[in-house]
């Protein structure tokens, strides 16, 4: 790596981590619900119905969409799609919109699965 | 024009496989129907799974001409560079929404159905177990303290539905009637429940549907769904212990120690090992659906068992002379 690179990619690690945070969000609200699910059905379920169960996974989807909202307006800001030059990846500026026109597809993209995973809720009426 | 007549027959020839080609799905159709098909509901669930796999068919053949329409038009009819414009909105309407909403859509419907498939029964319960390679049944009807005990057949009354309650005892299994509904595995140490409302009396067939171990292709069932009067009247004799012939037959059972394994109801011969046999012969299969309770395939099935089913727990009675293996037949086909 040369020096300049290095100096770059120091710079870009915040967008990096960017890059990371919405599939992470999605990740862990997939872990959540449906670990949650398990045990609750497990321990509670039967005795208590799925309401709380219900009402927690609305409350973790909230949540969820909201960081990944926030993330997505970030990294949408960060793109400045409306500049038609950010096309050319030579300029060390380009890849940092790039970068951001990365995370933002990934925000639509987990927002979708935040979803769809929690749809199910929607639908159960007991944990059988 | 030239070469028509002498091109004519030759071509005639390269049609006609073709054409019988076109005929091969006429005949796959053909395996739609019948006793062991989702394609033939006789019961309310698997009507709705039906309706579920054709809508969902139905859309993949939409995207699919859609999506070779779109080629077709793009590489063929009209050629050439898109405004970026365009390019994009095609992009972000028919590649992200459109497919978003859609799968969207249809897993909601699908979701709204599940509970569906799991609604609390009418008031029997049967719990079967799946053992090594063969189904352990008992009927509990509504507000009994004892099952009725039974195995390797499932009988259900139309109009009604009726709660499976099934577990498994070394491995997992998996009980499917296409004709009548969904799967559900059955686990060691677990309960899971899969509700079944029959609509059509007849006899279809059931089968393991995860495999399970070396005769996991051997391990079916007959399902029996009968009028509600007339199963009522059926369970009723099921209830009843076995009208047990004595003779030369019943010695043997005993001798051989075949009650060591077997529950015969009304007799002293109370083993749980195997499949209880108190009303055998009037079961429409032998050995978990794979042969009939007739002379022959019992006699068979005790001289060879293990031949006919690899890893069975039963041992084969080879030694057993024609007539004793005749006797054995008389006896349990006494077991009505
Ligand atoms: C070691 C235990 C054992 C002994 C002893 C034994 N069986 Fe079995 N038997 C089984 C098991 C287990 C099955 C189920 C096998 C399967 O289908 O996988 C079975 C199945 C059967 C079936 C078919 C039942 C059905 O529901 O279709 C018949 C009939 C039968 N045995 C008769 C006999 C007779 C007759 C004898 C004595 C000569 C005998 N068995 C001895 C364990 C035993
Ligand atoms: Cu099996």
């Amino acid at each position: 790596m040369s020096h300049q690179d290095q100096d770059e990619f120091r710079d870009e690690s915040v967008s990096l981590w960017r890059i990371a945070f919405a599939p992470t969000v999605w990740a862990f609200h997939f872990l959540l619900c449906y670990a949650g699910g398990a045990v609750w059905c497990a321990k509670f379920g039967a005795a208590q119905g799925v309401g709380f169960l219900r009402i927690s996974v609305l409350g973790l989807t909230v949540l969820a969409l909201a960081l990944i909202v926030w993330q997505g307006w970030r990294s949408a800001r960060q793109w400045e799609p409306h500049d038609a030059s950010a096309t050319d990846l030579h300029r060390p500026e380009s890849r940092h919109r790039f970068l951001g026109h990365a995370a933002f597809l990934l925000s639509i993209i987990s927002g979708v699965g935040v979803i769809y995973v929690a749809l199910p809720a929607l639908f159960i009426t007991s944990c059988r | 024009m030239a070469g028509e007549g002498v091109q004519g027959p030759r071509s005639d020839k390269a049609i006609l496989p073709r054409r019988a080609v076109c005929l091969l799905p006429l005949v796959l159709i053909a395996g739609c129907t019948g006793r062991q098909s989702a394609l033939a509901p006789a019961g309310e669930d698997a009507a709705q799974l039906k309706l579920l796999l054709l809508v969902m068919l139905a859309g993949a053949v939409v995207l699919w001409l859609a999506l070779n329409g779109l080629f077709y038009y793009v590489t063929r009819i009209r050629p050439g560079a898109f405004h970026i414009r365009h390019a994009n909105r095609l992009i972000i309407g028919a590649g992200v929404i459109f497919p978003t909403v859609l799968i969207g859509a249809l897993l909601a419907w699908g979701l709204s159905i599940m509970p569906g498939q799991r609604a609390p029964g009418d008031g029997l319960v049967i719990r079967v177990k799946a053992e090594e390679w063969w189904w352990r049944v008992e009927y509990w009807p509504q507000g009994s303290d004892a099952p009725i005990t039974s195995a390797n057949e499932i009988r259900l009354p139309t109009g009604s539905r009726t709660e499976l309650r099934l577990t498994a005892n070394l491995y997992i299994h998996s009980l499917w009637i296409p004709a009548l509904g969904g799967k559900m595995d059955m686990i060691p140490g677990r309960e899971t429940v899969l509700t079944l409302h029959p609509q059509a009396a007849g006899t279809y067939r059931g089968q393991c549907a995860e495999f399970c171990g070396a005769s996991h292709a051997l391990m079916a069932f007959e399902t029996v769904v009968m009028e509600p009067d007339a199963f009522a009247e059926w369970l009723r004799a099921e209830a009843a212990p076995a009208a047990a012939p004595g003779g030369a037959g019943a010695a043997l059972f005993r001798d051989e120690g075949c009650g060591a394994c077997h529950t015969i109801r009304g007799t002293d011969f109370a083993g749980t090992v195997g499949p209880d046999l108190t009303h055998l012969a009037s079961r429409v299969s032998l050995g978990a659906g794979i042969m009939q309770v007739s002379r022959d395939d019992l006699k068979r099935w005790i001289a060879h068992t293990g031949d006919i089913k690899p890893e069975v727990a039963m041992p084969a009675y080879d030694w057993l002379s024609d007539a004793d293996l005749d006797h054995l037949a008389t006896y349990l086909e006494g077991l009505r």
